[in-house]
């Protein structure tokens, strides 16, 4: 068994914890996993890239192959665009819609590519995977931080590696109490979003 | 035996810690940084941020001197700063063991430049150089180092990358194993006085000769412990093209072995000196090999070298001479490598893929270095001035949309090198723009430098109280080390006692601090601009600011969306929507320096 997920995002959108949470329960249910971030020099909104890799048997790389990925989880569209290509043909993919505009794109040096754009490059990779709006459903619960748990919830839905509730159990773990309310009504939503989707 | 989830740094802090370490040193440097920060939460370790790499090493080997283990942790660029100690303590040797923790960044990820650590420490210091494969491996060398370094009498140097450093896995690991060792300086001056002495013994040899010579009879012993080393093995596998992985590229070869799906004959190598009897071995019934290792071909040259002086007729590809000699290497990349040496073609060249709009540094959104970088090209616009960048997070105010400075060499350099410019007959202002850590770091000296030679340059001095690029770790003006509250030092009380005539103005107030570098440029000899400001991301959390926050709106009324505010101030809460400039009222800190960028007042 080897499964392969990574999580693109903005710095500040939450990868890290998303991809903690998931790499914390595969370790529970008694699997090897090696974990890392592909950073650039930008810290508070550069492009992240989290991997998470989880296998019965010896993990060599800590990064994902180019190609291999089963789960691209997107947190933001460009970046979920950037990275389309760690994805293995049978993989899938979950996207966040809400862009978030670059410092170059807002300074008109370049230009940030519109949403059907983005949509439509994506699924000419022929690979299938849902779209939904994780930080319209964030800003609706309260907080626009709440996005990487509901996309969190959302990747609950596709995997059968880990049951959904030990996901949620161990994020809540990782998180204060004071949080802990809105987390599984954001979670949930994203549970609620995706399979929406799949019927 | 232990199990847990550790970073790559965090094991190698810990294997260290098992082998009775007492003393750590280092300068802040990604990706190595949290070695030491993991080191000092070790009660039993006395750990230090240094002013700067060469010093770190030089605490750690003075420490080794004194019977006690100890590391110097730094990243490739502060090995180069170090090269100087570098240089004599491998002649001289050591006591107690002592280990280099010298991190690259293949690619650049993080770094001003791509470099190879494994040339200076190995190939230039002729000292031991471990190149770990995994995070495991980078704790069992660590481990490893400490034993062999003490039976060497040598630095023994580990070579993690950043994807060693930074990731993170199951590490198995041991106890901690009690260090009785007693603080001792024993005086041997025939080893450790590096001088142009006369060896009386020796028939009047000179020291560094006798030295030197000491080093190469040492590498007979460390190439009899590299054809033994667990960290070299061969694996067996189809055909007579042979592939060899040294450090992370076994972990990438590995990887790629088995998407190409058969099993291939592979020589794993993570110590230098290589283990000589093994490569031949390894290579003898091969008419190939394909040597996959970050970042220069090292490997490859002492392999080739290797087969010269054997007479083994083999072709020896790698990254000198059939893959990409830059950028990191991956399991894609390998993967190439594989398939085409086996098809026997040219590795295919490599695509220049599609540009996806790029997330580029800037400063944070109530940054305090956007007032200064913002007044200095005011200034500069206007007296046609030239400034000479220095490394840190001002550094990013050399791109769009500030565009200020016009370099960025190494830890420092901005203050001779205005120097440089302004004696080479530059008749305009010259300014060399610095931060505070990279001031104690390695502008001390050039400061010193210009001011005796008459310079005439307006250095400023981005004071913000940490060295905030590298997680706000202290330096010498911030009132605190590792361990303890200390008395800071004063830059500009500093500047004052060399001779420099020095200002200071608020970073956040662009007009007090256009007209205090204004009026220090208008000054013969050499200024000094303090330009001082808490670094809004470590302060502001703790209710530290520079200024006071203010509510800044955008009067629709009189804006006429121009964008000035963006195109020329970068702020990343301001943007034009519908031909006006919005403020993202989650995004700004309220710092207020905006206001001051707009002409026609329509920021408030």
């Amino acid at each position: 068994m080897k499964f392969d997920l990574v999580i693109a995002g903005v710095g500040g959108q939450g990868n890290i914890l998303a991809s903690q949470a998931v790499a914390k329960c595969a370790m529970d249910a008694g699997y090897d996993v090696v974990n890392t971030e592909t950073k650039g020099a930008a810290q508070r909104g550069g492009s992240v890239l989290s991997h998470v890799r989880i296998s019965d048997g010896t993990i060599f790389s800590p990064l994902v192959p180019q190609g291999r990925a089963d789960v691209l989880l997107g947190f933001e569209p460009l970046e979920a665009l950037r990275y389309i290509n760690m994805l293995n043909k049978s993989g899938k993919f979950i996207i966040n819609t809400t862009q978030i505009p670059t410092i170059l794109s807002n300074l008109k040096v370049d230009k940030y590519p519109s949403l059907e754009e983005m949509r439509t490059e994506i699924e000419s990779k022929g690979i299938q995977g849902y779209f939904i709006d994780a930080t319209q459903s964030a800003k609706e619960l309260g907080d626009v931080l709440l996005t990487n748990v509901v996309m969190l919830g959302a990747f609950s839905v596709i995997t059968d590696l880990i049951p959904a509730d030990a996901i949620l159990q161990k994020l809540l773990s990782m998180v204060k109490e004071k949080f802990h309310d809105a987390d599984v009504r954001a979670f949930n939503r994203g549970r609620e979003l995706l399979q929406a989707q799949m019927k | 035996m232990n199990k847990q989830f550790m970073l790559g740094n965090e094991a190698i802090a810990r294997a260290a810690r098992e082998c009775g370490v007492r003393v750590v040193a280092g300068y802040p440097g990604t990706p190595a940084t949290e070695i030491v920060d993991h080191c000092a939460s070790y009660p039993e370790v006395y750990a230090e941020w240094a002013t700067n790499e060469k010093h770190a090493f030089e605490v750690a080997g003075a420490a080794s001197l004194t019977n006690q283990r100890s590391m110097a942790v730094m990243k490739h660029n502060g090995t180069n700063a170090a090269a100087d100690f570098l240089m004599h303590i491998n002649f001289t040797g050591i006591h107690a063991g002592l280990v280099l923790i010298s991190a690259d960044d293949p690619g650049g990820l993080s770094s001003q430049c791509e470099e190879d650590t494994r040339v200076l420490i190995h190939n230039y210091a002729h000292l031991p150089v471990f190149d770990p494969s995994s995070v495991q491996e980078a704790y069992e060398m660590t481990k490893a180092a400490y034993e062999l370094s003490e039976k060497h009498e040598l630095v023994f140097a580990l070579r993690p990358v950043m994807r060693i450093n930074h990731a993170g896995c199951m590490v198995t690991y041991g106890d901690i194993q009690p260090n009785d060792n007693k603080p001792d300086f024993i005086i041997d001056r025939s080893r450790f006085v590096m001088s142009a002495v006369v060896e009386k013994e020796l028939g009047g040899e000179l020291r560094p000769k006798m030295r030197h010579r000491w080093l190469n009879e040492k590498q007979v012993g460390l190439k009899a412990y590299a054809e033994e080393s667990p960290f070299n093995h061969i694996e067996a596998g189809e055909g007579q093209i042979g592939f060899i992985g040294c450090g992370i590229g076994y972990a990438f070869l590995k990887e790629a072995e088995e998407i190409y799906g058969k099993k291939l004959p592979i020589l794993k190598l993570g110590t230098l000196p290589l283990p000589e009897q093994k490569v031949l071995s390894f290579v003898k019934d091969l008419t190939k090999v394909v040597i996959f290792e970050e970042i220069e071909p090292v490997v490859e040259r002492l392999i080739k070298q290797l087969c010269f002086e054997n007479k083994v007729i083999l072709e020896v590809l790698g990254r000198e001479s059939y893959l990409p000699k830059e950028g990191e290497i991956s399991a894609s990349f390998v993967l190439s490598g594989i398939e085409s040496a086996i098809a026997g073609q040219a590795y295919p060249e490599s695509k220049q893929s599609q540009y996806i709009p790029a997330r580029t540094r800037t400063q944070c959104t109530g940054c305090s270095h956007r007032g200064l970088l913002f007044a200095m090209k005011n200034v500069v616009k206007k007296n046609g001035g030239v400034v000479l960048g220095d490394i840190g997070c001002h550094d990013a105010g050399t791109f769009e949309p500030i565009k200020l400075q016009a370099t960025i060499y190494c830890m420092g350099s901005s203050i001779p090198m205005a120097h440089g410019v302004k004696v080479a007959g530059f008749d305009k202002p010259v300014y060399a723009l610095i931060g505070d850590s990279t001031f104690f770091h390695n502008g001390l000296t050039g400061l010193a430098s210009s001011i005796y030679n008459n310079g005439d340059i307006t250095v400023v001095i981005a004071y913000n109280s940490t060295t905030a690029m590298t997680g706000f770790q202290p330096h010498p003006a911030t009132g605190n080390n590792l361990n303890d509250k200390v008395q800071g030092m004063d830059p500009g009380a500093i500047a004052t006692a060399m001779g420099a005539k020095v200002f200071h103005c608020n970073s956040y107030d662009v007009e007090e601090t256009e007209r205090v570098l204004t009026e220090a440029t208008a000054q013969p000899g050499v200024k000094v601009v303090i330009a001082e400001a808490l670094c809004y991301l470590k302060f502001g959390r703790e209710g530290r600011l520079s200024y006071t926050p203010k509510e800044v709106k955008i009067d629709t009324e009189v804006c006429n969306g121009c964008s000035i505010c963006v195109r020329t101030f970068g702020c990343p809460a301001i943007t034009i929507v519908d031909k006006k400039a919005v403020i993202d009222e989650s995004g700004c800190n309220g710092c207020g320096v905006c206001i001051s960028v707009c002409k026609r007042g329509a920021i408030k």
